[in-house]
């Protein structure tokens, strides 16, 4: 075979270039310089010896391969490291935003009890309305729960994703906040986030997030409102949404009425187009309370 | 014999230097190690096939770590990243795979 290829001239490779590779993986130099020394008449080295340009390339090899071997050996605890030093970032963080928010909520505490020091009487009071109607303070009362959760997840990783349980969506619960807002609520807090006049409900990914916090299920929809709000909002269109939905894929939605409710106040609410209108409409303060707000969804009074 | 002790000289001295592979040169290290395993299975078959040539052996080991190193390169400005080293690790495994499988009937008449 290599004495066809020496007298051919130079080494054609075949269409198949696969084929020939796979039949005759020895570099073809090898053949050509055998016939090469059998032409000349020279004996090939016998043994293992090798010669000096040989032996340097050989002990370049065993370099390469220990400086391969020491370097993947170097990388893998780096990799490690890396993964547990961001979880370990992860955990300090959250720790910090903890932290940090109950110190927020100490400081509002106190400016709030500063600020009723400072107004006294009637105007602290008419301040206090205010926040209670716009979600920016804390409010009691009794009230509706709205509770929804997901369809039990029998069969999972097998079924494939896409035929999983039926799910709540942020759908779901933006109709049962509208539709709470609609009955009447003065109040609605999702699994403890108050919402205000600019919450968001929306969805990322599978994530359902009220204000950009995540929520998980079970879903809790805790709304203070009037007496008869429950009637009002089981004959709301959610309501019968809801119920129908539950029925047919195994949803849990449920309304009851519960009593001395407490939700807690939204994080503080930037408003970054809207301005306070100038003194006449702050000088009089008096009759009507909730009227100025203009952010308040439910100007009904009663039910605090 | 005196190759076996070279490739272990040079396995200790790589151990025993312990030199830091500069980070524009990391990509390349696992590819040349593939060339570099073709080139030895390439050698001792042709060694045991009774034309072993030292140039040759020389020349396909060079030779074979330089072309590897320039198709990642070429890949890496490509923008196709890993997919033509995944070429070069095909071909390479095919060749080391049949020279080990010509060793092993040298070795073994099996």
């Amino acid at each position: 075979m290599s004495d066809d290829q020496s007298r051919r001239g130079p080494r054609a490779f075949t269409p198949d270039f696969l084929t020939e590779l796979f039949r005759n993986p020895l570099d073809p130099g090898y053949a050509d310089a055998a016939a090469r020394r059998a032409e000349t008449g020279r004996p090939a080295r016998s043994g293992w010896s090798v010669g000096p340009v040989g032996l340097v390339v050989i002990v370049l090899l065993g370099f390469l391969f220990a400086v391969a071997y020491r370097q993947t050996m170097a990388e893998e605890p780096g990799r490690a490291q890396a993964r547990s030093g961001l979880v370990a970032q992860i955990k300090q963080r959250q720790g910090e935003t903890d932290a940090l928010s109950t110190r927020a909520e100490e400081l509002r505490e106190e400016v709030n009890r500063q600020r009723e020091a400072a107004l006294g009487g009637s105007r602290a009071a008419r301040l206090r309305e205010l926040e209670a109607s716009t979600g920016l303070g804390r409010v009691r009362g009794d009230g509706v729960v709205v509770e929804l959760a997901d369809a039990p997840g029998g069969q999972d990783a097998l079924g494939g994703a896409d035929a999983g349980p039926a799910q709540v969506i942020y759908l779901d619960l933006q109709s049962v906040a509208n539709d709470l807002w609609g009955a009447g609520a003065e109040a609605i807090a999702i699994n403890g986030q108050r919402l205000t006049s600019t919450s968001t409900i929306r969805s990322a990914g599978q994530a359902i997030l009220v204000d950009f916090r995540p929520v998980t299920g079970p879903y809790e929809v805790s709304a203070i409102g009037p007496g008869g709000m429950r009637e009002r909002y089981e004959a709301s269109g959610s309501a019968l949404t809801m119920r129908q939905v539950a029925k047919v894929t195994g949803l849990s939605f449920a309304v009851r009425d519960a009593d001395d409710l407490t939700l807690p106040a939204a994080p503080e609410l930037r408003l970054r187009y809207a301005e306070p209108a100038v003194s006449p409409s702050v000088s009089s303060s008096g009759g009507d309370e909730s009227s100025g707000s203009g952010t308040s969804p439910s100007p009904s009074g009663g039910g605090r | 014999m005196i190759a076996v002790l070279a490739l272990l000289a040079g396995v200790l001295l790589g151990l025993w230097l312990d030199p830091t592979v500069p980070a524009a040169l990391q990509p390349y290290l696992p590819i040349a190690v593939v060339a570099a395993l073709d080139a030895v299975f390439g050698g001792v078959r042709a060694k045991l096939d009774r034309i072993f040539d030292d140039k040759q052996f020389v020349v396909s080991f060079i030779s074979n770590v330089l072309v590897a190193a320039l198709i990642v390169y070429l890949g890496d400005q490509l923008g196709v990243g890993g997919q033509l080293s995944t070429g070069v690790v095909v071909v390479l495994g095919v060749r080391i795979f049949g020279n080990v499988a010509a060793i092993r009937r040298h070795l073994f008449r099996a």
